[in-house]
Parts: structure tokens; sequence; C-alpha cells
């Protein structure tokens, strides 16, 4: 680890993370594998798409375990929007779409990626409901089994977008995004640059750690 | 490709000897289950995994007054639009050359989606092999010229199987001799089934035929629309993130040196 990098995860935060990233990740490929003929070779890999089936349905349980701490973890950093600047950063398109001078400095999670929870949650819910209903549908009646049909796939449809978008975003999209999904340690430029409001309150607090230094004392530099 | 064959149903000849559900039980070697008497000469009251095709009982009064009996063979209709073949991931259901909807059961993986899609009803589970099962219009018989199982058995004529355009024709020209409420089910929804009715009565009379079969809406928006929405969507939104970076770029902290020395200051 490098001297004066910043701590901006914790290991919770990243094992619940990872958790929900790989069952989603998962559960689209082997929902796809059921959704598209093309890909029933999905189904061969794994022994049969009987097997692929029974990945997706167990998966899902699993995928419901870790949204529930995701949602229980970020809700309150990520569900909420602060007004005003996030506004604005939602006007000036979070300096990603066109280059802006003075961004409007936001918190720990910009706009965008409040948004993108909330379409996680939301969607997700809609997943472990729907998916649950599709896979008992003797219980139900058959019209809302149909409905939940639509709703399964057109979940499908908007997470897998999204999850694209958020992939670009913390790789090659906006660089020293990574680290805080594997090792926790972000830059403090990065931090400056993505999140400078968070540097801010972390500093008010004394809540910022940095790495080779004791805790930040209140009001003071670091 | 062969000839796409209908197998005629003249309800107005039944006489509900079950023959053809026996005939299809022993071809297909579908067990017999115990069930319960229900007040009815019907048996089973629906159709199962074991039995593919069954002979409904109804009493009806008709509108002098006096009831009588109708009986109706229930199966599989062959959707030519078959909405069972659209919801099916694995491609276990499909059509056949005589436009029969056919089944290779190892590929079935017991989803149940064939079930929620069907508007007839048809597809039944069995928990024992998960997998569905349902009448395939005895389609080993109709590969060697043979005449579908229960169509040998019937002794009275209500049932036969041949070239769908001359089926048709005997269908409306025996509607027309019956006269009155008698009609033609089938060659008008789902783009046509390969198992058309002769009905005495009005369709609405009877017991579990919907009037207006189609493929549900809700199958059409899932597999038509939402379906190559998904690659779509991610196709498109791959394509921008590219763009993104080529013609934007990324955003990257300001201060580079922070990885090698550290930032303190
Ligand atoms: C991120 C979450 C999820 C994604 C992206 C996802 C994706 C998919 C997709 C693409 C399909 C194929 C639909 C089609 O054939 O058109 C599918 C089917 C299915 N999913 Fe999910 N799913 C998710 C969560 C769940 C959960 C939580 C459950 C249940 C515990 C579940 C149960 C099922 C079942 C039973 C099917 C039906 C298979 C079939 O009938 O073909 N899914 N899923
Ligand atoms: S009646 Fe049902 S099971 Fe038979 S072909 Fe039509 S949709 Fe499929
Ligand atoms: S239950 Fe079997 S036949 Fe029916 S849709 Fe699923 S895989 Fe296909
Ligand atoms: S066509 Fe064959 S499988 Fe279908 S009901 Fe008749 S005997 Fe049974």
């Amino acid at each position: 680890m490098k001297i004066g990098m910043i701590k901006a995860t914790g290991p919770f935060e990243r094992v619940v993370h990872w958790c929900v990233a790989l069952s989603c990740l998962l559960l689209c490929f082997t929902g796809m594998g059921m959704m598209y003929h093309s890909l029933n070779g999905l189904g061969t890999m794994v022994g049969g798409m009987a097997n692929l089936k029974t990945i997706h349905n167990f998966g899902g349980i699993f995928f419901a375990i870790s949204l529930v701490f995701t949602i229980g973890m970020w809700w309150k950093e990520a569900g909420l929007f602060s007004f005003p600047e996030d506004w604005q950063w939602i006007i000036a398109g979070g300096g990603y779409l066109w280059h802006v001078e003075n961004m409007p400095e936001v918190g720990k999670y910009n706009p965008g990626q409040k948004m993108f929870f909330l379409v996680v949650a939301l969607f997700g819910a809609i997943m472990v409901a729907s998916g649950l209903i599709i896979w008992f549908p003797f219980s139900f009646a058959v019209s809302l089994v149909r409905m939940m049909y639509v709703l399964h796939a057109l979940g499908f449809v908007i997470i897998f977008a999204f999850f694209f978008v958020h992939l670009y975003l913390v790789t090659i999209g906006a660089p020293g995004s990574a680290p805080a999904m594997f090792t926790g340690w972000v830059t403090k430029a990065w931090v400056k640059k993505q999140h400078p409001k968070w540097l801010k309150e972390m500093e008010e607090d004394g809540t910022l750690v940095v790495y080779g230094e004791e805790k930040c004392s209140k009001k003071g530099r670091c | 490709m062969k000839k796409e064959l209908v197998k005629l149903i003249d309800l107005s000849r039944c006489t509900a000897c079950r023959g053809c559900q026996v005939a299809c039980k022993q071809w297909n070697e579908l067990p017999a289950k115990r069930t319960k008497n229900f007040g009815s000469y019907q048996n089973p009251p629906d159709l199962q995994w074991n039995t593919w095709t069954l002979i409904r009982f109804q009493e009806h009064e008709k509108k002098n007054g006096k009831v009588n009996w109708l009986f109706r063979k229930d199966g599989c209709m062959h959707c030519t639009d078959a909405a069972c073949i659209k919801v099916c991931p694995t491609g276990a259901l499909y059509h056949t050359e005589f436009g029969s909807v056919s089944m290779h059961a190892d590929k079935c993986i017991g989803c149940k989606a064939c079930i929620t899609a069907c508007p007839f009803s048809v597809p039944k589970y069995n928990a024992d092999t998960n997998k569905i099962a349902k009448c395939d219009l005895c389609y080993t018989r109709l590969q060697v010229n043979q005449p579908p199982a229960c169509v040998l058995s019937c002794p009275t004529g209500a049932l036969q199987i041949g070239a769908k355009d001359a089926m048709i024709k005997k269908a409306y020209a025996r509607a027309e001799e019956l006269g009155g409420d008698a009609n033609v089910y089938g060659d008008k929804f789902v783009d046509g089934t390969h198992v058309v009715y002769i009905l005495p009565e009005r369709a609405d009379v009877y017991e579990h035929l919907p009037v207006d079969p189609k493929v549900p809406l809700e199958i059409i928006i899932w597999k038509d629309v939402l379906k190559p929405a998904g690659l779509l969507a991610a196709g498109a939104v791959v394509a921008g993130c590219f763009l993104h970076y080529i013609t934007h770029g990324p955003k990257t902290p300001d201060d580079e040196t922070t990885c090698e020395g550290g930032n303190k200051s």
C-alpha cells in the first residue's frame, strides 16, 4: 500500500458488493442462456439446461440475500438525494457527458451512482419477486404468472444495460475507482476529483483514514 | 416438406365411448391413475400428464328447455402460432413437418413456461420426471403414414385426419349440413390450428373452450418485444460507452502523482 492512500470502503462493504455483483452477473448470463436459444450452449457448459435453470434459481436466492445486505448497507448513503448539489450535478451531466469547469461537489455517492443503486434495488426486488413466482407458477393465478414473465424480462433488459454503464465507469471511464472494490484504498486525487464533498466531510468529521497516518484530528489537515 | 395435416373432430358424431382416450393411453404407454367420482361420467376431471386426450361431458339446456349431453374431445390443438413453442427456453417443443407440435422430452427442463402460456391449458406437468407431457398428434405414426391412435380407434367416424385444405373444406360442408348453430372451430385463430372441431353448438356453450383464443399479450411483449430489446439495449450501451471513451475520454483525477509518492502535504 502506498503512503497517503485514502480508505474508501471497508471489508464488509466490499464482500457484500462482490456478492451482489457476481450473483447478478451469474443470473444475467444463466438467464440469457434460457432467453436466447442461440445461447443454449451456456446450458451445455454446465451439463444441460436443467442445471442452468437450477443454478439460476438458487443463484437467485443468493442474490436475494445479498440484495438485502446491499440495501441495508447503502440506502442511507446512496438511496437518498441531497439537494441542491445533486440536482446541479445531474444538470451538468456529472461532468461525464461534456467537460464542465466547476462541477458541483457531491458526497460519497454521486447522483448517477445513486440512480444506479436505486435501479438495482428496485429492479432487483422485482426480479426476486417475479423470479420466485415463475419458479412456482402453480401457486399463483395464471394471469399473474404471465405478468411476472414480462416483469422478469423487463428487469433483465434494464439491469443488464445499466450493468455495462457501471462496468465502464468504474474501469476505464473513471480510472482509479476499481481499487475501492479490491483493496479499499484509493488515491486522494481520485477522491478529490470524484467525491470532493465527501473528502471535506471526512476531513471535518475526522473520519478520514490515510494510509501510514494516524486518524486525522478534528478539523486537522491530513 | 410433407403436407400440413389436420385432425378433424366432428362432435356431432361423438358418442363419448372414450375409445380415443383409451387408445391414446395404450399407444403412448400412459398409466392410469386412481381418480375420485365427482358426479360426472367424465373421468379424469381434467387433462393430466398421463391423459393427453379426454372426453369432456357437459349437460346443456337448449333454448327449448330440453337438456342434452355435450361431448368434447379435449387435447392439444397443435397451433400454428403456438404460444408453447414461443416460450420454451430449450427448444423442447417444436413444429413438425406436418404442422403439429411435438416435443423432445429429453430437452424439457420442467420450467412450466408452456403451461403458463398455452391458451388452451394443455401441457401438464409430471413431478416424477420434472417434464411436461401432451398430445404430439402421434408423430411417430404420422411419420410412417399411419393415422393417430385415437383416430384409428374411433368407431363412429367423429375423428379423421387428412390434408389441411381438404379437412377444412369438409368441416365447413359438414357444419352447413348440420345447420343451426353448428360451426367450425380452429381455422381462424392462432394462424390456424391443426386440430379442428365441428361444433354442433356455439363455441361459448362449451366448457373450458376459449371463444377467442390467442397467444396471450404478455407472452408477445415478453418474447417479441423485450427479448430483442435486451440485446439492443446492451449493444447500444456498449457502443455508447465506447463512443464516450473515444470522443470525450475518461474522467481522470487531476493529480496523477499521488500513486507515486503519496499526497502528503
Ligand atoms: C439480477 C437478477 C436476475 C436476472 C438478471 C435474471 C434474468 C433472467 C432471465 C434473462 C431469464 C430468462 C427469461 C426468458 O426466458 O425470457 C430468467 C428466467 C428465470 N428466472 Fe431470473 N433473473 C434474475 C433473478 C432471479 C431470481 C432472484 C429468481 C428466483 C429466485 C429467478 C428465477 C427465474 C426463473 C424461475 C426463470 C424461468 C426460467 C424459464 O422459465 O425460462 N430469477 N431470469
Ligand atoms: S394448444 Fe397449447 S400446447 Fe397445444 S400447440 Fe397450442 S399452445 Fe401449444
Ligand atoms: S416445461 Fe419443458 S416443454 Fe414446457 S416450456 Fe419448459 S422446457 Fe419447454
Ligand atoms: S393424436 Fe395420438 S397422442 Fe394425440 S390424442 Fe390422439 S392418440 Fe393421443
